[in-house]
């Protein structure tokens, strides 16, 4: 009993879609009842009493849900920029930027701050996506204490829920650019139910394809006299390429666009924000024009680009805004969180008394340390410490 | 009178009443020569291993201190007591006979339903019966010895598995005699009581008839009543016992057809399936609906790597990182998150299950269903 499966059920088995996909509302949802989740924590180690926090009974001087996500965003493009400094390839930093993003959905900066969390991550993502560098080459050009780096990293992999495959655009955009060039040249892979009219029919309507808005981010633009000739239409693609990896690499990463899109449809969203046409016309050699999915289908791409489009760099914070903020985190962040190395350096010894365990340790070497002192004597070891 | 008068003879010969063996006052052991004249109790007893029959005191005197030899002239057998016993059939002949069949069935025991043709049934029969012939005939005894040892070895699992069956059989088929006994009895039990019922009835009825007349109601009215009594009485108790015999009758058809009486066959011939070959993926077939994958893409970095040494050397095709490319495209484009989420978000609030997943310190860890 064969069983197919086509791309769109592959991806439904991905723990990105069964775990980390929301509709906007479940989104909002859950940062809602975690900033909540905080706050009331907030109220056990700065008691209302006490502390200059609150006022009327309400959390003043603590970050508000806004800041805390403006916080978060300052640090995602954060890792984005540590990736490039140190040049890994791009999976990394998106996977870096996703692990964040995860974390943030189910812990609050009130609890961990990101300053303390994002060096962790990018360490595990440069692992997961195999390109590893050893923590002390890390650590040391992070200017970081490799502790500081490995403590909080269990505290991740627990809120990641241990899955760590973070599905991205970059490799079906270039699936996309390879089949794109094709259908330039004249050549197609024909897909069932949908009506071409041939290779060559294709390839006139490349040729004589709209120009890009205005508004498009790609660079190209048409030339001023002639026809265009295929080569036109080439370089028409490839900076369509371009300009949407460079929207890949910045807007997809620091909103929303993974939690509520896959990731083809953010590419092709991408894509679309570089150059409607064009993503439109290869719409039209891949969807049956009669099929009730192609409606749904491009106004999800529609709304993914809206997304994209509406992000800005001014959205940033700048650093001056980042370190008020995080003074201002100073001052109410849980203080049981404080010491990461140390709750790390007990957990990882099991828990019981630190004093005991060191004795018992130093007894053991010393012990070991004679036995091997004993073997390597020239008569054997003594026997009943006698003679 | 004269002393000479023939007193009447005995019956020369008669039937045992407790074993009804045919006792004559000639029989004589063989080896102590003691006749039943002389005492009436003399019982025979005979060995299976060669048949010579003595009386029961031969039995005890000789063999009760262990295994010793057959005392009639010529067998010097040895014989051990626990093995005599009561003739079952006049003819010794037949007694060896049916002891011969019975020890060449115990081990031939297969059925007509083992066998797929009745050419193989009725060989086997046929191998059986010459076994069994040249056994109690003395023909060729080293050849069928080693022929039914041979057997023995061969399919000694069978054997027992179908002795199984057989004693399996036996009970069953008993069983299902008492129950059908059991039902005949409380049915006729039942029918008794109908009929004492129906006595009883007839008997009340006159009695309430005549206590009505004594006490004075009109003698016809009381007289219709009581046998419009009588007959709606016999109405209902008719309606009953059809009720009865039609359950009867449905369990009876049903207990049939459960197969007390089933006539079974040759078994049916099953050819056996030929083997699939083996699929690694088990019934997965990655299906590509959104784009068919071309043979060559002009793209520079697929050019390239197609022509590159390093890339190729080790059998590694291209094609599959534009096959790879290529779903990783479209993978998730027909998935609308915000429509597939929402709807699982009602399935398990209907289910009544909290699908949230919240961290380590702010909460406690609840798991998604």
């Amino acid at each position: 009993m064969t069983q197919h499966l086509n791309e769109d059920d592959l991806y439904r088995t991905s723990s990105q879609y069964r775990l980390w996909s929301f509709s906007p509302e479940s989104l909002a949802t859950l940062r809602r009842k975690t900033h909540e989740l905080a706050i009331t924590r907030a109220s056990q180690y700065a008691p209302k009493s006490k502390s200059s926090l609150w006022q009327d009974g309400t959390a003043v001087d603590c970050l508000n849900a806004e800041e805390c996500l403006r916080l978060v965003q300052r640090y995602l493009d954060q890792v984005r920029t540590t990736s490039d400094h140190f040049k890994w390839p791009v999976p990394v930093k998106a996977t870096a930027a996703q692990y964040l993003a995860r974390f943030y959905l189910s812990n609050s900066p009130l609890t961990y701050p990101p300053k303390e969390i994002y060096k962790t991550v990018l360490f595990l993502a440069c692992k997961t996506e195999a390109t590893h560098m050893t923590l002390s080459e890390y650590a040391r050009r992070i200017s970081t204490p490799a502790d500081e780096v490995l403590a909080p990293e269990y505290k991740v992999m627990q809120a990641l829920r241990f899955t760590l495959d973070v599905r991205q655009p970059y490799r079906g955009l270039k699936g996309v650019l390879m089949e794109l060039l094709n259908l330039a040249e004249g050549r197609v892979g024909e897909v069932e139910c949908v009506e071409t009219g041939g290779a060559k029919a294709l390839q006139a309507e490349m040729l004589a394809l709209e120009v890009p808005a205005r508004t498009a981010q790609t660079m190209w633009s048409a030339k001023a006299a002639g026809k265009i000739e295929s080569k036109d239409v080439m370089d028409r693609i490839n900076a369509a390429y371009s300009a949407a990896r460079t929207i890949l690499d910045g807007p997809a990463l620091l909103t929303d666009a993974y939690f509520l899109f896959t990731p083809s449809q953010i590419l092709l969203a991408a894509l679309h924000l570089a150059d409607e046409p064009l993503t439109s016309f290869y719409l039209r050699t891949k969807l049956p024009l009669d099929s009730d999915l192609r409606p749904k289908i491009l106004t999800t791409i529609a709304a993914c680009a809206e997304l994209l489009a509406s992000f800005s760099g001014s959205h940033i914070l700048s650093k001056d805004e980042r370190a008020a903020l995080e003074q201002k985190l100073e001052g109410c962040r849980d203080p049981s969180t404080r010491d990461l190395v140390g709750s790390h350096a007990v957990a990882k010894r099991g828990g019981d008394g630190g004093e005991e365990a060191e004795e018992k340790a130093r007894k053991k070497k010393a012990a070991r340390e004679k036995h091997l002192k004993e073997g390597d004597d020239l008569f054997g070891p003594s026997l009943n410490g006698k003679g | 009178m004269s002393r000479i008068a023939a007193p009447k003879a005995a019956p020369v010969s008669k039937r045992d009443p407790r074993t009804g063996v045919v006792q004559s006052q000639d029989d004589v052991c063989p080896v102590c020569k003691s006749a039943r004249y002389m005492n009436p109790s003399l019982r025979f007893l005979v060995n299976p291993e060669c048949y010579h029959k003595m009386c029961e005191s031969c039995v005890d005197r000789i063999f009760s201190h262990g295994p010793a030899a057959c005392p009639i002239k010529g067998c010097g057998r040895t014989l051990r007591k626990h093995r005599f016993r009561e003739q079952t059939f006049e003819d010794i002949k037949v007694e060896r006979e049916v002891d011969i069949r019975k020890k060449v069935g115990a081990t031939f025991n297969r059925r007509e339903e083992d066998f797929e043709t009745l050419l193989a049934f009725n060989d086997y029969l046929n191998d059986v019966e010459d076994i069994t012939f040249n056994l109690i005939n003395g023909i060729d005894l080293e050849e069928t010895n080693k022929k039914f040892e041979a057997y023995t070895r061969a399919h000694g699992k069978e054997i027992e598995e179908n002795a199984q069956m057989a004693v399996q059989e036996r009970q069953s088929f008993s069983a299902a005699q008492k129950l059908e006994r059991q039902q005949a009895r409380e049915r006729r039990e039942a029918a008794r009581r109908e009929e004492e019922e129906e006595k009883r009835e007839v008997e009340e009825n006159r009695r309430d008839v005549l206590n009505r007349l004594a006490s004075g109601a009109d003698a016809e009215t009381v007289a219709k009543e009581g046998q419009r009594v009588q007959l709606k009485k016999r109405m209902d108790r008719q309606a009953a016992t059809e009720r009865q015999r039609q359950l009867q009758a449905a369990e009876d058809t049903q207990s049939e057809r459960n197969g007390r009486f089933i006539i079974k066959g040759l078994r049916t011939k099953q050819k056996p399936e030929p083997e699939a070959p083996v699929d690694p993926f088990g019934g997965l077939r990655l299906v590509d609906s959104y784009f068919t994958l071309q043979d060559d893409y002009i793209w520079e970095g697929i050019q390239e790597a197609s022509k590159d040494i390093k890339q190729t050397a080790g059998g590694y095709d291209v094609r599959d990182y534009a096959h790879r490319s290529l779903v990783a495209a479209f993978s998730g484009l027909g998935v609308f998150v915000a429509d597939e989420m929402t709807q699982r978000g009602q399935l398990a609030q209907n289910d009544c299950a909290v699908s949230e997943s919240v961290g380590f310190k702010d909460a406690e860890m609840i798991s998604a269903s």
